[in-house]
């Protein structure tokens, strides 16, 4: 009698374990689905627009087949380029500041609003930049728009590079300043070289973070269909020209915007790729 | 060899090299590197050095005993200002490295410490560095560039830390990649480099296997011909073998000092007799 | 004389045990002395049988006394006050192990002595004897009480012991020849006065290792240096 009783109270233990096991399985489907749902989406539809044309030429007038958005992907790698001259010093340096410099109190308050900044929408910096530099100087440029996107840059840089920072292990430090090492090159040549790996991390996450954003380039970069090699005139960005074309009435732009956002997909996708490679070494490294 | 020796009139006092006929010397003879008076330190409101005076006496070893928490390694740091990066400490006395006052208005304490090389408990070789550039950092760090004279001091540390026969063909290989008791002799070539004066050290031996210990006691030994070496431990044998004075320090005050074969043969103190006997607690 | 207790337990039951057998060991050659000597001035011989018999068991205590004390050293690795009781009980018990020596000595002289009839000059042993053992009894005293003092007394009092010792010699020799047929008789007292005399030497070495115990003083010597 208690044996079978023993017996069925283990089922029902199994049974349980079983549900929530699944339960947790089907969650993390329905997590991974959606980004393999737009992956396939993409290919299916811009796969076939992907050719060399889109890698070499400029957009055709409305009307003629064919073209490409070689001036976008130059432009967006532009702006990149402009974006981190602003937002790597910045980013960087305030990191190091909060990790080794400061008090607790004023610390602990500029991480807050590095945090709120974060969560500020990249369309409001899009419209500042705007007021700031597009109305000032009279005229959309790429300034502009690597500024908007630099200091989207900011808070990701330095929230990480505070973090990775903070890691290193104090013994280092102690190490370097007692062999008489200034306090400022045991940060530089000493701390920051140690954490390099995870700072330039943090560097490509948020690189390619804003490589995707397309808001605060709306009111500032502009966009343009043609070369552009004067980075105080509007600059081409893929995503701009992904969403121009998107919303345009014709076959042929739409194709051409599917293509692009698979492009700008797969790019970002192998940036995190890379970041991940470099990770994987880190690991092994202090392992 | 004779390391000492005075004038005719003064009594002479020998410090020979060979193990078993060391005499200690009577400290007044003895040039001293460190004095240290009257020291109190505080870590906010908290008294952690109360009114210490003491001598280091040169070329010889001392250790600093004590239970913990009762400021040993407070005392050590404050030879060469480490304690200073604890915020809110402060200071009160002097210590007088040959005669000049660490704690004067004037002094860098970067300066202080390239003169007083520190080596910790846990081995901390700097990880993106090889070997090599472990044991010259200090020395590029502050300026130097001549590289035959970087390889010569390099060499020269190795073997001092006798650890050149064991990585002079790997000295690119990373500085992590020796054993435990190896990269501690590396931190301490690493601190030779610079040329100091003194080599402190914070409980050294502790993270390692007793034959790596006993390569860096004869390691201690050896340097003591050209160093002054003060060395804290909480393992009393160690203190024994390895040093020539010892100093037992107990809630931050120090309750004796002396030659090491009286403090543990014959201590004055009861509390000193009751700590080394195992007493305490 | 510590009053507090090592924070290892298996510490004070080492040196306690290696104590106690010290004590013991100085107990059973106090005994076997005293039976020695009275079995002599009584003329017993079943009481110089005991005291011999007792010799092993000092043996045993000897080597029990060299393998608690390596032992001690060995696990516990003592400093300062303890080093010094382990080493000073290892130096003194071989000591008393010839003090036991001597006992044996005594009574297989006694017994011969008793073959024959009893020999006025006995009693010049007996000041000797009272002399001798209250130097051992105050030397084992001395290391178990760690009495400096007394330690040092001990050591004081050997030189008239000694004098003692030579007095006796006298008084024996001149008998020898006044009474040349019992010449063996007297040479067997002559012999035990001198063994008394070296348990009166080997209590100034007990006392000696009893003032280091206590007090670090290394008092070993000093009577020689003085004397030349």
């Amino acid at each position: 009698m208690m044996h079978s009783k023993r017996k069925d109270r283990h089922r029902w233990r199994k049974f349980k374990s079983a549900l929530v096991s699944f339960g947790t399985f089907a969650a993390a489907v329905s997590v991974i689905a959606p980004l393999g749902l737009v992956f396939f989406h993409l290919l299916v539809n811009g796969a076939s627009s992907v050719n060399w044309d889109f890698f070499t030429q400029l957009p055709k007038p409305v009307g003629s087949p064919g073209g490409g958005m070689v001036n976008a992907i130059v432009g967006s790698l532009e702006l990149l380029v402009l974006a981190s001259v602003v937002g790597i010093p910045i980013g960087v340096l305030g990191g190091v500041y909060l990790a080794e410099y400061g008090s607790a109190r004023g610390n602990s308050m500029l991480r807050f609003l590095a945090d709120v900044l974060n969560g500020v929408p990249s369309i409001t910096w899009g419209v500042v930049v705007y007021g700031l530099v597009v109305l000032r100087f009279k005229g959309f440029s790429a300034y502009a728009g690597g500024l908007a996107l630099g200091i989207i840059m900011v808070p990701l840089i330095l929230r990480t590079t505070e973090e990775v920072i903070l890691l290193v292990p104090n013994g280092y430090r102690e190490a370097s300043l007692a062999l008489g090492i200034a306090r400022w090159k045991t940060i530089v040549h000493v701390v920051m070289k140690t954490a390099s790996k995870g700072i330039i991390t943090g560097i490509l996450l948020a690189l390619a973070r804003i490589g995707g954003e397309t808001a605060p380039l709306l009111f500032t970069a502009f966009g343009n269909r043609f070369w552009n090699h004067d980075l105080s005139q509007p600059v081409a960005a893929l995503p701009l020209q992904i969403f121009t074309y998107a919303i345009a009435p014709y076959d042929d732009w739409h194709r051409q915007a599917w293509a692009g956002a698979l492009v700008l997909v797969i790019g970002i996708f192998c940036v995190n790729v890379l970041v991940r490679i470099l990770t994987r070494e880190r690991a092994r490294t202090t392992a | 060899m004779t390391n000492l020796s005075m004038s005719t009139s003064d009594p002479i006092v020998l410090e020979t090299r060979e193990r078993g006929t060391e005499t200690v010397p009577d400290t007044e003879e003895v040039p001293l590197t460190f004095r240290i008076k009257n020291l109190s330190i505080w870590y906010g409101e908290k008294r952690a050095i109360n009114d210490v005076t003491l001598d280091i006496s040169a070329n010889a070893v001392t250790s600093i005993i004590g239970p913990s928490g009762c400021g040993k390694s407070t005392l050590l740091r404050s030879l060469n200002r480490m304690h200073e990066l604890v915020p809110g400490t402060r200071i009160e006395g002097a210590v007088l490295l040959l005669g000049e006052n660490l704690y004067a208005l004037d002094v860098d304490p970067a300066t202080v410490r390239r003169r007083v090389g520190m080596v910790f408990q846990k081995s901390n070789p700097f990880p993106t560095m090889s070997i090599g550039e472990n044991v010259t950092i200090g020395l590029r760090l502050n300026g130097v560039r001549d590289q035959k004279f970087l390889n010569e001091r390099l060499e020269k540390s190795l073997r001092m830390a006798a650890l050149w026969d064991e990585v002079k063909d790997d000295l690119h290989k990373p500085g992590t990649s020796l054993s435990g008791g190896q990269q501690q002799r590396l931190c301490i070539a690493r601190a030779l480099a610079v040329e100091p004066e003194v080599i402190l050290m914070d409980e050294p031996c502790s993270a390692l296997d007793p034959i790596a210990t006993a390569k860096i006691e004869e390691l201690i030994h050896d340097l003591k011909a050209q160093y002054t070496i003060v060395i804290v431990t909480h393992n009393m044998q160690q203190a024994g073998r390895v040093s020539d004075y010892t100093a037992f320090l107990y809630l931050g005050r120090l309750v004796e000092f002396g030659p090491t074969t009286k403090i543990f043969t014959n201590p004055s103190d009861p509390q000193t007799e009751d700590y080394i006997t195992g007493r305490f607690g | 004389m510590t009053p507090s207790k090592h924070t290892l337990g298996s510490f004070d039951e080492g040196l306690t045990a290696l104590r106690n057998n010290v004590l013991m060991m100085a107990g059973l050659a106090d005994r076997a002395l005293d039976r020695a000597i009275k079995g002599l001035l009584q003329r017993d011989d079943n009481l110089c049988a005991t005291a011999i018999a007792d010799d092993e068991e000092i043996d045993q205590l000897e080597k029990q006394i060299d393998k608690e004390g390596v032992d001690v050293l060995l696990r516990f690795q003592p400093l300062a006050s303890d080093l010094r009781r382990v080493v000073a009980a290892m130096k003194l018990s071989p000591n008393v192990e010839r003090i036991g020596d001597q006992a044996t000595n005594i009574a297989r002289r006694a017994r011969k002595l008793n073959r024959h009839p009893a020999l006025r000059e006995i009693e010049i042993i007996v000041p000797i004897q009272a002399h001798a053992m209250a130097m051992f009894k105050d030397a084992i005293d001395a290391f178990a009480r760690e009495d400096v003092d007394l330690g040092r007394a001990v050591v004081a009092r050997d030189k008239d012991l000694d004098y003692m010792n030579k007095l006796a010699n006298r008084t024996l020799t001149d008998q020898m020849a006044q009474d040349p047929k019992q010449l063996r008789g007297y040479l067997n007292l002559i012999f035990i006065s001198r063994s008394l005399e070296r348990v009166g030497d080997h209590a100034t070495n007990i006392a000696e290792e009893a003032v280091y115990a206590a007090a670090a003083e290394d008092i070993r010597h000093q009577a020689a240096a003085a004397a030349t």
